[in-house]
């Protein structure tokens, strides 16, 4: 595939503990793509998100964000590259003090002035940006309440929002849906869904549920003790291939 | 075998084997504890020559003081006012610098926001060393630097506050939820955007809390920092009881009463709004 918009090459991580996370991970993902990641707890899929997103610099190997090489960028450089790349996690992580909007807001912030932001003063424009993000998340109507009231789903779908309003051209979520009930997590499955194949962003999302990456997934990578196990379409894996993933790894971690 | 049977045959085993355990090994460790705190309090007893006989031959004084104190000459009130406004406000500019450079402090000795190690040290070892002195002994440093009066009460008050406050919030900034600050991180922020949006909305409510508790402790400081020539009520105190003018005594007890019932009632309702 020639339009490639993140490409990750031979990543390796390895803990300063010694603790290899990962062990030459390689793939693209294409913008309008969903490509859904599964693996046992500790195989390194976290590992590798937070190297794609900058919060983390591999041992080896580089991630490139439509052509442009992230890894071993520094200040402004770095936060410019990381507006690129939105990314959401398992718990939503949103001020609970401050209004849904506001947290949205702060999606805006890369792309602004340091000093008039830390004033609480936000460019008009970026009003109807937010408010458009949380439409598009279909929360419009929570906009001015208190983050810290919001269920575990709509927090979630606010927290894409946020990520949404910061422009960016993929989106990367850690485990998304692992503490949403089945009809959330198959609504904000929906919405990563449509956030591809709609507005053309490339999605990365890791899953626990095998039956949820066939189902939403244009493409599913399975991850073992740190290497990618295989890269196919989801009507092409063998359930064999899938049960391989979670054989053998009981205990979580992998040490070397 | 099923989860239940298996619970059950584990649990006679398990705490079986913590009868055991304690009945020689506890029970030892107990007995040592009980003798060791019998030993403290004695020794405590005998160094501090306690003789509860000379409360019940004192209390004659005690009860001639009380007769002498009574009842309060309110008549000084309005002389007094002015003692108590500056008690008050050794307390609020003492607090206030308190703050001011309890901050930046807290930011160096917390590990997760130090910019390196050696300030890290540098700041836990300062934070301490203005803990580990009471404000007293400030006060009575102060004094001898800048003279009688409410300025050495002052910077006495911001110099322990500094100590207190510092340990605090760099507590808070430790413990503080880093979800949304590393959120806001992957949406490009720069390092103040993070600060400003994710670090302060977090823990302000919290310094806020902790400031408003300090104030009132703080108030009850500044009236003791009087007896060492550090200005307000305690300075009137000092020389009110030197002169045996019990009933003016009495009247600053029930100033400071007031004053310290206010200023605890407030903050604890001003904290209570904030949680
Ligand atoms: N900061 C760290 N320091 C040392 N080792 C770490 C660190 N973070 C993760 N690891 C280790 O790296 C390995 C991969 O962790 P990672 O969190 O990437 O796994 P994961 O696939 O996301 O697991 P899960 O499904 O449980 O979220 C694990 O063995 C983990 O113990
Ligand atoms: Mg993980």
């Amino acid at each position: 595939m020639s339009g490639a918009l993140i490409r990750a090459d031979d990543l390796t991580m390895r803990y300063p503990n010694g603790t290899l996370a990962l062990e030459g991970a390689s793939f693209e993902v294409a913008a309008g793509e969903l490509l859904v990641i599964l693996g046992h707890n500790g195989c390194g899929k976290s590992t590798l998100l937070r190297c794609i997103a900058g919060l983390q610099v591999p041992t080896q190997g580089q991630v490139s964000v439509s052509g442009q090489v992230l890894t071993g960028l520094t200040g402004r450089a770095l936060s410019t590259a990381r507006m690129k790349l939105g990314m959401v996690f398992q718990q939503a992580r949103l001020v609970g003090r401050r209004s849904v909007i506001a947290n949205v807001l702060c999606g805006t912030l890369g792309r602004r002035q340091t000093l008039t932001t830390m004033l609480g003063m936000f460019p008009r424009d970026d009003a109807p940006v937010a408010l458009e993000s949380l439409d598009a998340v279909g929360l419009s109507a929570f906009a001015n309440q208190r983050a810290s009231t919001l269920s575990g789903g709509q927090a979630q779908r606010v927290s894409i929002a946020r990520a949404l309003a910061q422009k960016p051209a993929a989106l990367l979520a850690d485990e998304p849906v692992a503490s949403l009930d089945p009809d959330a997590a198959n609504e904000v499955m929906q919405l990563l869904r449509r956030i591809s194949s709609r507005d053309g962003l490339a999605v990365i999302c890791v899953l626990h549920q095998p039956e949820l990456a066939r189902r939403y997934g244009d493409r599913v990578i399975g991850m073992k003790k740190g290497r990618v196990l295989f890269d196919a379409a989801p009507e092409a894996i063998a359930a064999r291939d899938m049960d391989a993933l979670y054989t053998g790894t009981a205990g979580g971690s992998y040490h070397e | 075998m099923s989860d239940a049977a298996e619970l059950r045959g584990l649990r006679p085993l398990q705490s079986g084997q913590g009868h055991e355990f304690a009945s020689w090994r506890t029970g030892a460790l107990r007995i040592a504890v009980g003798l060791g705190l019998i030993l403290v309090v004695a020794q405590a007893t005998y160094v501090v020559q306690a003789r509860p006989q000379d409360l019940i031959t004192g209390a004659h004084g005690m009860a001639d003081i009380l007769w002498r104190a009574s009842p309060p000459d309110f008549g000084q009130f309005q002389h007094e006012l002015w003692p108590a406004i500056e008690t008050l406000d050794i307390a609020i500019f003492g607090t206030l610098w308190g703050v001011i450079l309890a901050l930046p402090l807290a930011i160096f000795a917390a590990r997760n926001t130090s910019p390196s190690r050696s300030l890290y040290y540098l700041a836990r070892g300062l934070i301490a060393l203005c803990r580990a002195v009471p404000d007293l002994v400030w006060a009575l440093l102060f004094v001898t630097a800048v003279g009688l009066g409410p300025f050495p009460g002052a910077l006495a008050i911001s110099v322990h506050s500094v100590g207190m406050l510092g340990r605090l919030f760099s507590e808070v900034i430790e413990d503080m939820d880093k979800g949304p600050v590393e959120a806001l991180i992957t949406t490009g922020a720069t390092r103040l955007q993070v600060f400003s949006h994710a670090i302060v909305p977090i823990v302000l409510p919290s310094l806020l809390g902790i400031t408003l508790y300090r104030l009132d402790e703080n108030i009850r400081g500044s009236l003791v920092l009087g007896f060492v020539g550090a200005g307000g009520i305690g300075f009137e105190l000092l020389t009110a009881m030197n002169l045996f003018q019990y009933q003016t005594v009495s009247l600053l007890l029930v100033i400071t009463f007031v004053l310290v019932t206010i200023t605890e009632r407030l903050s604890a309702a001003l904290r209570a709004k904030l949680a």
